[in-house]
Formats: C-alpha cells, sequence, structure tokens
C-alpha cells in the first residue's frame, strides 16, 4: 500500500473519530422518537414469519400486520390451520382478540396486556410498540459508538416517578440509520430480564429495517422468538376500516 | 432427711408458701391454656386455609413453583394419583391442570384462572364443591361446564344457565378457546378466589389447553394435615419416580406459614417473660426468707451441720415449691384446657378474621405434649437454676457469722 494512501486512511478514521468526539451529544429524547417513527412508520403494512422456539418444541406462525401511528394495529394469522383467522386489534389503547373456533370478539382486560401473545416471547404491550418507552421514562445517552460506519448510541430509559410501567430500566441501542440494534428490560431490581436483538438490518420498502429479531427471555435458556418481516410497506394509504371490530372479526380483504 | 427438712420447712410460713404456689400455678396454668389455645387456632387456620384450594400439599413438576406454565406438566398423573391415595394418611388425590385465560360474557371480559379438576376427587380435596350458593358443583360426565366464584360470576354479569366464553393460550402456544355453560357458583369467602377461579372438567381443560393427557399440580388430601405431613417421606419418594416434587402446607401458603412462625416468636418472647417475672418474685420471696433465717441456719451448722448441706436444703425448698405448683398448674390448665376444648370459645369481634381464614366462629384449644409441658419445665427450669443464688449465700455462712447477724 502507498504510503499517501495510509496517510490518507489514517486521517479519514482519526477524523470520523474527532467528529463523532467533537460534535454535540444528540438529544436522546430525539433518537428515541426518530427510531420509533422509523420502525413503525405513519402507516405500515406487513408480512411477518414468527417462530416461537422452546426447548421441546417450535412452532411458525405467519402473519399479517397494520399498523397506524403508534396506537393502532391489526395483526391476523394466516398460518398455520389451527391459528390462522386468529386476529388481534390495538385500538385508542384498547385490545380485542378475535378466535376464529369461538366466532367472537373480545376485549382484553388491562390485567392481561403483559401476558404472553399467541405463546410467544412477547406480550400483549410488546405488540404496540407503545409510546410508553417515549412518555413515561426519562432518557439518557449513556454511550456512542461506531459499528461498520454507523454511530450507534446506547440509550438508558429509566421510568418517570410513580409511571405506571412494569419494566425497571429499559436500555435502547439506536443506529444513526434509525435501527432499533437491541433492546434490554430490567426488572425492578435492575436485574436484565429479556433482551430483543436485531438478527439481521435489511432494506424494506427502501429503508433500512430489522428484518429479523428475536426477543429472549433471559431466565429461561433455550426459549426464545424470531420475528422476521418477509414483505413491508410504508407510509401508504390504509383505509379507515382496517382498524375497526367489524374487520376485526369478518375480515373486507 | 434433707427432703423431709425442706418440706417440713415450707410450711412453718404457709402463707408465704401458699402466695408463692398461687403464682406459679396461675402462669403454668395460663400458659398451658394460651399455648393450647395458638395451637388449636393455627392448626385449625392451617387446616382451613388448605382446604379450600391448595389441599394439604401438592405433587407439582420441578420448577412449577417458580415458573407455572402449562409446558411443565405431569405426564401420567392418574398413575401418581393410584400411587399417592396408596400412601398412608393420604385419603384423596385431585389432578389438575392450572391454566389462565380471558373470560368473557357479552361485552365484559376479565382474566381468571381456570382449573381443570376431577369433580370427585376435587371434592375430597377442596371445600369448594361444600361452598356452592346457586346451582351445583361439576358431577362426573360434564363436559362444556363451569363452576365459578360469587364475584367473578358478578363481574361478569353471569347466573347459573348462563355462557362464559374463554380464550387463552394451550400448552404449545395455540389458542384454548371454549364456550362452557355455568352451572354453579361457589362463595369460598376469600374474595381472591371468589374473583379469580373457574373450574371446568378436567378433561375438558386438557382437550382445551392440549394437556395430551397431562395434568400441572396434583392436590393430596389426608385425614388430618399432620397425617399428610407424616406421610411426606413416602409421598416424596413415590414423586421423584414420576419427575414430580412434593410441595408441604409451607411452601404452598408461605404467608400464612410466616404469619404464624411470626406470631409464635412474640408470643414466646411475652411469655418468657411472663416466667422470668414468676420466677424472680418466687426466689426474691425465697432470698427474703433465708435473710430472716439465719440464725436458725447458724444453729443448724453449730449443730454439726454442713453448709452444702444447708445450702441444699433451701435449694430443695425451692425445687419442692417449683415441683408442687407445677403438679398442681398443670392439672387446673390441662383440665380447663380440656373442657375448653370441649366446648369452644366464641371471641366477639374478630368474624372478619375467622371468615378471612374460612375458620370456624367457635375456637378450640388442644392440648398437646407440647402445650402442656414447655410453660410449667420452663418455670420449674428458671426457678431451679435461679435457686442457686440463695444456695451459694447459705454455703458461704459460717455458724458464728450466722447466729451473729440473725
Amino acid at each position: 500500500m502507498r504510503p499517501r494512501a495510509v496517510i490518507a486512511g489514517a486521517l479519514f478514521w482519526a477524523c470520523t473519530r474527532a467528529c463523532l468526539a467533537a460534535s454535540p451529544a444528540p438529544d436522546p429524547d430525539v433518537i428515541l422518537r426518530q427510531a420509533f417513527d422509523h420502525y413503525r412508520a405513519g402507516t405500515s403494512e406487513s408480512r411477518v414469519v414468527m417462530t416461537i422456539h422452546r426447548t421441546d418444541w417450535e412452532r411458525r406462525l405467519e402473519l399479517t400486520a397494520d399498523t397506524h401511528g403508534h396506537d393502532d394495529a391489526l395483526v391476523r394469522f394466516t398460518a398455520p390451520a389451527k391459528d390462522a383467522g386468529s386476529a388481534t386489534l390495538q385500538l385508542a389503547g384498547e385490545t380485542w382478540v378475535f378466535n376464529p373456533r369461538l366466532n367472537q370478539v373480545i376485549r382484553l382486560p388491562q390485567s392481561m396486556l403483559s401476558r404472553s401473545w399467541m405463546g410467544s416471547d412477547f406480550s400483549y404491550s410488546d405488540l404496540a410498540k407503545s409510546e410508553d418507552l417515549l412518555t413515561l421514562y426519562t432518557h439518557r445517552l449513556t454511550a456512542t459508538r461506531l459499528d461498520e460506519g454507523h454511530a450507534v448510541w446506547t440509550i438508558e430509559a429509566t421510568p418517570r416517578p410513580g409511571a405506571p410501567v412494569v419494566w425497571g430500566k429499559v436500555a435502547v441501542t439506536v443506529r444513526d440509520d434509525w435501527v432499533i440494534v437491541e433492546e434490554t428490560f430490567f426488572d425492578q431490581d435492575f436485574k436484565a430480564a429479556r433482551r430483543m436483538t436485531t438478527d439481521k438490518i435489511g432494506r424494506l420498502d427502501g429503508r433500512p429495517y430489522p428484518v429479523s429479531m428475536t426477543m429472549q427471555p433471559l431466565d429461561q435458556p433455550g426459549q426464545w422468538t424470531r420475528v422476521e418481516t418477509q414483505e413491508a410497506h410504508f407510509d401508504i394509504p390504509l383505509p379507515g376500516w382496517v382498524f375497526t371490530l367489524s374487520n376485526l372479526q369478518t375480515p373486507r380483504r | 432427711m434433707l427432703a423431709a427438712l425442706a418440706w417440713r420447712n415450707l410450711w412453718r410460713r404457709p402463707q408465704r408458701t401458699l402466695l408463692s404456689l398461687a403464682g406459679i400455678v396461675l402462669v403454668d396454668a395460663l400458659l398451658i391454656f394460651v399455648i393450647s389455645f395458638m395451637v388449636g387456632v393455627y392448626g385449625v387456620m392451617k387446616e382451613t386455609t388448605l382446604r379450600i384450594f391448595d389441599g394439604y400439599a401438592q405433587m407439582q413438576p420441578a420448577g412449577w413453583a417458580d415458573d407455572p406454565t402449562l409446558e411443565r406438566g405431569i405426564a401420567h398423573p392418574l398413575a401418581l394419583v393410584r400411587m399417592a391415595r396408596a400412601v398412608d394418611g393420604v385419603t384423596a388425590a385431585a389432578p389438575r391442570v392450572n391454566a389462565f385465560a380471558v373470560l368473557a360474557h357479552g361485552p365484559r371480559s376479565y382474566g381468571a384462572a381456570v382449573v381443570g379438576v376431577d369433580p370427585t376427587a376435587e371434592a375430597r380435596v377442596s371445600t369448594i364443591a361444600g361452598s356452592i350458593v346457586q346451582g351445583r358443583y361439576l358431577v362426573p360426565g360434564d363436559s362444556a361446564a363451569a363452576v365459578v366464584g360469587e364475584m367473578l360470576a358478578r363481574d361478569l354479569g353471569l347466573a347459573v344457565g348462563g355462557q362464559v366464553t374463554m380464550l387463552g393460550a394451550g400448552r404449545d402456544g395455540s389458542a384454548a378457546a371454549d364456550v362452557l355453560t355455568v352451572v354453579g357458583v361457589y362463595r369460598s369467602g376469600i374474595s381472591d378466589m371468589d374473583r379469580a377461579i373457574l373450574e371446568m372438567p378436567l378433561a375438558r381443560a386438557q382437550d382445551d389447553f392440549d394437556m395430551s393427557g397431562a395434568a400441572n399440580t396434583i392436590a393430596l388430601g389426608g385425614r388430618s394435615l399432620e397425617a399428610v405431613n407424616a406421610a411426606a417421606p413416602a409421598l416424596r419418594a413415590i414423586g421423584r419416580r414420576a419427575g414430580a416434587t412434593l410441595v408441604d402446607w409451607a411452601a404452598l401458603e408461605p404467608a400464612l406459614d410466616q404469619a404464624i412462625t411470626l406470631k409464635w416468636a412474640t408470643s414466646m418472647l411475652l411469655y418468657f417473660t411472663l416466667v422470668a417475672v414468676v420466677a424472680f418474685i418466687t426466689l426474691n420471696t425465697l432470698l427474703m426468707s433465708v435473710l430472716e433465717r439465719q440464725r436458725e441456719f447458724g444453729v443448724l451448722l453449730a449443730l454439726g451441720m454442713r453448709a452444702g448441706q444447708v445450702g441444699a436444703m433451701v435449694w430443695l425448698e425451692l425445687l419442692g415449691l417449683a415441683l408442687l405448683g407445677a403438679a398442681v398448674g398443670m392439672t387446673l390448665g390441662a383440665g380447663a384446657t380440656l373442657w375448653l376444648q370441649q366446648v369452644g370459645i366464641v371471641i366477639p369481634g374478630i368474624e372478619h378474621v375467622t371468615a378471612q381464614f374460612g375458620m370456624p366462629e367457635r375456637l378450640r384449644p388442644t392440648l398437646t405434649p407440647f402445650s402442656l409441658l414447655v410453660g410449667p419445665l420452663a418455670l420449674t427450669v428458671c426457678i431451679v437454676i435461679g435457686g442457686v443464688a440463695p444456695w451459694l449465700r447459705v454455703r458461704r455462712l459460717t455458724p458464728a457469722d450466722a447466729v451473729r447477724i440473725g
């Protein structure tokens, strides 16, 4: 390698490090807001495969998900046959489930929201990717690093005094293209309880996106749930009837 | 001869002796009664609490206590039920599926525990079958049937004949959905239970929750809690062979166990204070009598009795007093306790506490060797040990000093 190239390379590296160090510390509130907006977009429509892994069995479920803003979401299972037709609707803070065998819509009581969703390691509250983390927690930037040319920020979120939240602390790692790389949830004793890791970042509908994510309860070795987004469209017009109880029970499309 | 002298000395001042004796008798009798009462009340409290739902002990899959998920199951519950019932002291073994689901009726929905039960075995372990206030309990042959707690029925707007929709997750994570007809409503008196438990037939629960014939727990009933506790080693061995763990009453109801332990600890502290006070009063009386009798001791020493013998005589006086007091106290205490054990005691104003634990209104003491002996033994030992002080004092006496002081 020619000396000039080496010097240029070294200068570039030094400059990047210096720029990272010299640039004013980014606002953790803004980073989290951007990351959440990026993940959900204004509206989204996606096709997802969810794999639930246990020590003695594994299930693979297919589903479609429509979202609108941070509050509304409709998830409908398409496979396997045993679960096809089951659907969950989150609408204005309420969660409704439809079961084709019962042919009935049931409103989930608040006490059920922290329980497992369809036997996975996600809870009904996770489904909404609700804004709680943005509104009920205070945020602090705890680390900044470089990874494959991206700045990666780690933000520690601690509940505001008296906030009605489950977790004692949440640590979120966000890349500078607003992809959430990792999310660790700590219990009230500040012991890490579960971790969601982005296994693969790809491009979906023209934007960088965590196409494969795994949620793992840390006290249950050998147990995890992986969510792989196979297809997604963002910021598309979704008709108002998508997020209605009648569409939950009788799909219009 | 020393004992005869000591006995004679005791009755030279009958009034003082009788007063000391009265103190000892009263405390011994009182301790026998209160300790028997605690044994009786806590025994009933434990048994009634456990009989509502838990059972006197349970067989559980390994790790169930920390993580009660459907995946943890006993694969062949009926074989384990048969083996457990064959153990002496165990009279019933009830296999259960312990799930959780959303229950809905019309627009109302609540999360609740759904317990799959074998109606016949369950009725022998839990008192819910006998607490039906509307309709009936489950019977063998029932399928899409359920009994619900009174408060849960009220919250859901359900009555006998109504249909409740159940939606939960099965053992494999798939949806567990069913519609059940309410055949009965129970009132256990424990609001947490009446608000949160639905019971349905075991076989249907096993189907709904994809259990493939497995159960999550087996609740055990017996002649008494003591009998089941005594059967624990045999049950543990049976459980081990089937991959299940025996969980005793204290692990099933840790809060109750700890509350009782705390109450015993504080009460025993109080009783020990009582014992110490009476022991000191008795010793003080004896010490005064020793001081008054210096001249007498001097004469005895001058007549050739050794100081050690005089000391032993004084100590025997105390021993005689303590033993006589214990004998009379135990007779009176045991008699009164046995009588109250027959007739029971009603304490007005504690209805809420008794209802909370599902206890009878009339409480009864239980006389046991422990409750009979612990109080009198503690007091006698205290007095006898404390008696060393006057004995040492007498031993130091010389005839000349004693006669002069006296």
